[in-house]
């Protein structure tokens, strides 16, 4: 569209712009001065945080729970990823035909999207605990003779904080699917059907083929979604037991608020950001070349 | 023309669905249960003999929390709505130099994690006297609801014709007057749609009040019901009665409004 008086269109699109800078980028750079300074409360509100250069990251680097955070955070990234795609697709499948009550249905599966992260967290720390329902269930149909210590043992608890992610994560993977699975058109499927293909060879040889886009746009956004989740995680353990089930966010946050460790925690942040950058970018590019 | 399945086909999508459901009727049975009938082995699947004391305490208790919820959640949707309508105009209907740079701006604020500037904002906030202020917690939670609602937004502005804006400036139209009585009305169904989203985003947000907010009386109900996992131990059913509580208001919205939920999400996944 043809523009006249260019600035009063900027009047429109500066207040969203201030919000985010001053309250997003700024805290961001912000965040950086902080990794190179030995910031703690005191230190702050008096001003006196010496500039240490890059001995935050140091001291960091050789902090054994940094790099249990930093496995963490894969293995959590990993499994969510790879199990809510799954789930997500064979249900966008189901979904894939018109039946009695399907908008009913399809709001239902909405639920641990529309569930408060405080609930669902609640209920994960409930049938997880040591003698929660699971370990309740199991005992009393006999698979188990002891409880098997879900969130409270060092191997286990990512493993099953994963879990719990993997529920919380399928109705964003389901609708998407389910959008891209309704662009594909009917005739591909049923010209396939003519050439004599059977159910399991038009969804392996059309849908995944055709949804491709889809499935890379998805991945993406659930990384960098999964690379974020900071609650979940801080209400069943805490990161513990002993900060063995640390993630980045939370570990941050514990050196933060819990040890009042800012500089250190800022250097953690600005490391696991330049990790979700990357990570970002590399998508990205696959997601050019799929185009 | 999707092919039609039946009755049967509905049963099965059903048990699938039960399965993802669940955990909203286990919380949902918790509160009416003593802690002892909640752990007990092996479980109930039913409450035994149900008490409604558990819910009635928890309301009580979470009536003040609940208050903040509702001022959080309402304040963050107006300030996000009024700060990114306009913007989404811009972006979808001119090209300007700058235009570039602010979506830059708002893809990069998607990407951060809350964590990333709560320390920082936490500092800044304790400065400009924010802490234990809701006027902190809405800015907070509107700096990552702002992009979000944006790229939803201008994706929907897009599909307007600008033929009809176009027809509008010739007859004299102003931009406010486009954006008012053209853009505005047109975009009814991505405002409905973004409102559901920002509200429900605002309401179950933990982190933000978690940092910002340690005064008791200020606190949204999923902090209110945090202090329930307390020193001296969880106290279980009102903790369930209390989410159930909690998770209604949203249930509530996913179930007359669930399209507009899977619109509003998918628009600003897919159509970029």
């Amino acid at each position: 569209m043809k523009i006249r008086r260019k600035g009063v269109l900027c009047i429109f699109l500066l207040p969203s712009i201030v919000l985010v800078v001053s309250f997003g980028i700024y805290p961001t750079f912000y965040n950086f001065l902080l990794s190179l300074r030995d910031v703690n409360l005191i230190s702050y509100i008096r001003g006196t945080a010496k500039y240490v250069g890059f001995s935050n990251y140091s001291s960091i680097l050789r902090d054994t729970l940094f790099w249990k955070a930093f496995l963490n955070t894969f293995i959590f990234t990993g499994l969510s990823l790879l199990f809510q795609m799954i789930i997500g697709f064979m249900i966008a499948l189901l979904f894939n035909y018109e039946f009695p009550l399907k908008g009913f249905l399809q709001a239902l599966v909405m639920i641990p999207w529309v569930m408060p992260i405080m609930v669902s967290g609640t209920y994960f720390r409930w049938i997880m605990s040591d003698n929660g329902f699971l370990n309740n269930l199991l005992m009393a149909l006999g698979w188990i003779k002891e409880p098997i210590r879900w969130i409270t043992s060092e191997k286990l608890a990512i493993y099953s904080l994963s879990f719990a992610n993997i529920w919380l994560g399928i109705p964003f993977n389901f609708i998407l699917i389910y959008t891209g699975l309704r662009e594909i058109p009917e005739e591909l499927y049923e010209s396939a059907e003519i050439d004599g293909a059977r159910g399991w060879q038009k969804v392996l040889y059309i849908t995944i083929p055709c949804l491709k886009p889809v499935l890379v746009t998805t991945l993406i956004l659930g990384c960098i979604f999964t690379m974020k989740v900071f609650d979940l995680v801080w209400i069943i353990t805490r990161g513990g037991p002993g900060g063995a089930s640390h993630l980045f966010t939370t570990f941050s946050y514990s050196l933060a608020f819990d040890r009042f460790q800012f500089g250190r925690s800022s250097a953690v942040v600005i490391i696991m950001l330049l990790i979700v950058i990357a990570l970002v970018l590399v998508l990205n590019k696959v997601k050019l070349e799929e185009e | 023309m999707r092919r039609r399945k039946g009755w049967r086909w509905t049963l099965l999508v059903s048990l699938v669905v039960f399965i993802i459901v669940i955990p909203l009727y286990f919380i949902a049975i918790g509160g009416f249960m003593s802690v002892e009938e909640i752990f007990r082995k092996p479980p109930y699947f039913f409450p035994p003999n149900p008490k409604l004391d558990y819910y009635k305490e928890a309301f009580f208790t979470l009536l003040p929390y609940m208050r903040n919820s509702f001022l959080i959640s309402f304040g963050t949707l107006g300030l996000t709505l009024l700060v990114s309508l306009p913007a989404a105009f811009v972006l979808a209907k001119f090209k300007l130099i700058v235009n570039r740079f602010a979506n830059i701006l708002f893809t990069f604020v998607q990407i951060l994690p809350f964590v990333a500037v709560i320390i920082p904002l936490f500092l800044i906030f304790t400065k400009l006297k924010m802490i234990n202020n809701l006027w902190g917690v809405i800015l907070g939670l509107s700096v990552f609801l702002v992009p979000f609602a944006i790229i939803i937004l201008r994706a929907y502005m897009m599909s307007i014709p600008t033929a009809l804006l176009e027809a509008a400036v010739i007859d004299g139209a102003s931009y406010f007057k486009l954006f008012l009585k053209i853009i505005l009305p047109l975009s009814a169904p991505a405002i409905a749609s973004v409102s559901i989203l920002v509200f429900l985003l605002a309401w179950g947000n933990f982190i933000i009040p978690l940092a910002f907010v340690k005064e008791r009386s200020l606190q949204p109900m999923s902090i209110g019901l945090y202090n329930f996992i307390g020193q001296y131990g969880v106290q279980w059913n009102k903790l369930m009665a209390g989410s159930m509580i909690y998770t209604l208001p949203p249930l509530i919205v996913a179930l007359i409004a669930g399209k507009a939920i899977v619109a509003g999400l998918t628009a600003g996944a897919l159509k970029e």
